[in-house]
């Protein structure tokens, strides 16, 4: 991939006052490649698929596709950024000037993407990110986009905290030490994410959603037409396990894929001047930094098929990250599926402790919250089925649905069950550590001093049975930690142990 | 060092958190029965249209819908806002800020005072109208904002000040 430098400005220098940049010229091209791209599936089925009657609907959405082209052109010419001693400024727009300034020492995290329009012409977006979880989007500054080679000396300069600044400017690479890297083999734990049937329902989501706007009607295809045809003289009792293989296919190879594409080469690396380095993806590459004094902890999640195969992920609880999806969102991603072990592993090396606080023995809860799960599992199941019958009364569900949910009943059981079981609580080595979840079972590490506040809640059932949920509240991750039905005292003990002296002045004894 | 403590935790069975100090506005009542009483409203005059309008109304069964709303718009009217004034109280120390808030459900805040990040009142056209103020003080979670609610005007300006003036003194990003 070569690297183009059109009109690329000579190298700023810290020390006199720093001329304003441009983004990299490439994006004339690249931002209308992007454009069309997205734009691409439904403007080809608009065009052919849906025939002349709506001519109207295609104009449209030309317009909307060439005022998203013209909106990246102006903010290619007209955005300028430098970076002073003190602050990172940007000022774009044509008609609406705006100027958006991040000061130098308020940087946490810098986030270098590539997608793959971006790499034929070897660019980068560099996001930077400040620590600020109440402002969200407003708190971060994107350069879209700048030359790789600029983009990585940028992330440099900007995470190396010194007093004298112009040093770093022509700093070699930093030295950094590989904490773990993805093997090739961890794969096949893809399948067992549950990520797979998310991608199949979006995409069912979005198809169906699209056919909708264009009003056709799955009997208007003759394929699926003849298809549902000749699936519908099936009984269900064939129907639904086919249907179900069929599911976990697609899904397992959906998944399979989304890991290869985005976890392609993942590897996390710690660097000397402080800073996680997080690198992945084949098609899109994504390179994330993160400022270790701004790790609170860590959390490992287990699907409950990942459970089975003993594999898990990790994922860094870092205040003032709050950019990408899913895993990512509230927290970098330490390591993909993997083998459970190796998530411990990165865990520990990441808050550099011996071992991971994530694997600590629990406190368990009271039986009364074993109650609550069970009767919440087994009622929910039995509503549903309740509802179903009085469908198939009204004639708008057909017999077997209930009996669906009904069958259902022992798994739900067993699933509050497993709730209860993952459901604990301890501290360890200065660690808030908490676990709940069974489809999903999540468990945090969060230091203790990282927690900024507490919340006590109990709905009228828990304080019937004497629980309640207590929150962590922290300026990292998802915000708040759950401690789920814990008894009251020995929450508010807990509380107590894991900040001392806050709790204490409003606790009284229980008569 | 420990302020105010009534219980030491670790040799006590049994504790649970003790109710903040200070009620507030007892003009919170009607305030919160203003407050729910167009939600209902609306509610019950869109099933009254829907009986009345058509040309062929649905049958009984709407009747018991109108009649089951009715009924609990007035036991909610009746019983929400003077539990949920029994619940709500507040209170301040020399190092936090504490909460009680809800009515079947309830929670408990504690933020102490130097991770506080900003401190803010508000008063919406139902809360200017009986004379009340709610306090927002919010920390750099996203999950623990302490929201006081019902507070009589003066009481909330006081509130404010008192957690400005201590959260100055306080260094750092809070964070």
């Amino acid at each position: 991939m070569s690297e183009h430098q059109v009109d690329f400005a000579p190298a700023p220098s810290l020390n006199e006052p720093p001329e304003w940049l441009r983004l990299n010229g490439m994006m004339v091209i690249v931002s209308p490649l992007k454009e069309v791209v997205r734009a691409a599936i439904p403007l080809v089925a608009v065009f052919f698929a849906g025939g002349g009657a709506h001519s109207w609907g295609q104009w449209l959405s030309l317009a909307g596709v060439a005022v998203l082209i013209a909106r990246g052109v102006t903010h290619w010419a007209t955005a300028r950024y430098r970076i002073t001693d003190d602050q990172v400024e940007l000022r774009s727009g044509l008609f609406n000037r705006k100027t958006r300034a991040v000061p130098r020492d308020r940087i946490r995290t810098v986030d270098i993407t590539s997608e793959w329009q971006h790499r034929l012409f070897g660019l980068s977006a560099l996001k930077i990110g400040t620590g600020r979880q109440d402002k969200g989007k407003d708190d971060e500054l994107t350069l879209d986009a700048i030359t790789r080679t600029e983009a990585e000396r940028l992330r440099t300069v900007l995470l190396t905290k010194t007093s004298t600044a112009p040093s770093v400017v022509d700093s070699a690479p930093v030295a950094e030490s590989e904490l773990v890297r993805v093997d090739r083999r961890w794969t096949w734990y893809a399948p067992f994410t549950l990520s797979g049937i998310a991608v199949v329902a979006a995409a069912f989501g979005a198809a169906w959603h699209f056919a909708n706007d264009l009003r056709i009607r799955p009997d208007d295809i003759t394929i699926l037409r003849d298809g549902l045809d000749l699936v519908g003289t099936e009984s269900p009792w064939v129907l639904i396990p086919a249907a179900i293989v069929v599911l976990l296919l697609v899904a397992t190879i959906a998944s399979v894929l989304g890991y290869i594409l985005s976890y392609w080469n993942f590897s996390v690396a710690r660097e000397q001047n402080g800073t996680l380095h997080i690198r992945h993806g084949l098609l899109n590459t994504r390179s994330v930094s993160i400022e270790e004094a701004r790790l609170r902890g860590v959390e490992v999640k287990e699907t409950l098929p990942l459970r089975l195969v003993r594999g898990g992920r990790a994922t860094a609880v870092v205040s003032g990250l709050r950019t990408g999806r899913g895993d990512e969102r509230g927290g970098g991603l330490l390591l993909p599926a993997a083998p459970v072990a190796e998530a411990h592993l990165i865990a520990a090396k990441a808050l550099r402790e011996p071992v991971d606080p994530t694997t600590a023995a629990l406190a368990p809860h009271p039986r009364a919250a074993q109650r609550r799960r069970l009767t919440r599992a087994v009622a929910s199941v039995l509503a549903l089925a309740l509802i179903a019958w009085i469908g198939y009364q009204l004639d708008l569900l057909p017999f077997w649905v209930w009996l669906v949910f009904l069958v259902l009943t022992p798994f739900s059981a067993w699933l509050g069950h497993d709730r209860y079981r993952s459901l604990g609580h301890t501290l360890t080595h200065g660690y808030l550590v908490c676990r709940s979840g069974s489809l999903v079972r999540e468990t945090v590490a969060l230091r203790s001093d990282g927690v900024i506040g507490w919340r006590v809640h109990a709905s009228y059932f828990q304080r019937r049975a004497g629980l309640v949920t207590l929150v962590a509240t922290t300026a990292a991750g998802r915000g708040g930690y759950h401690v789920t039905d814990a008894g009251t005292s020995q929450a508010l003990a807990f509380a107590d142990e894991v900040v001392p002296d806050l709790v204490a002045q409003f606790l009284e004894p229980a008569t | 060092m420990r302020h105010g403590l009534l219980v030491d935790v670790s040799e006590t069975t049994g504790v649970r958190l003790r109710a903040p100090r200070q009620r507030i506005s007892r003009k919170a009542i009607p305030y919160w029965t203003v407050r729910a009483l167009p939600g209902w409203l609306v509610l019950l005059v869109g099933e009254v249209l829907f009986k009345v309008l058509p040309a062929d109304p649905p049958g009984a069964w709407l009747l018991i819908v109108i009649i089951v709303t009715a009924v609990l718009a007035l036991v909610h009217l009746a019983v929400m806002p003077s539990w949920r004034y029994r619940v709500h109280r507040w209170e301040v120390t020399p190092t936090a800020v504490y909460t009680q808030s809800g009515w079947l459900d309830q929670e408990w805040r504690v933020a102490p005072l130097s991770r506080i990040q900003t401190v803010d009142t508000e008063r919406g056209p139902w809360e200017q109208l009986f004379g009340l103020a709610k306090v927002t003080v919010t920390t750099a979670s996203a999950a623990g904002p302490l929201h006081i609610h019902g507070l009589d005007l003066e009481v909330a300006r006081g509130l404010v000040d008192e957690l400005t003036a201590a959260t100055e003194a306080s260094k750092g990003d809070a964070t």
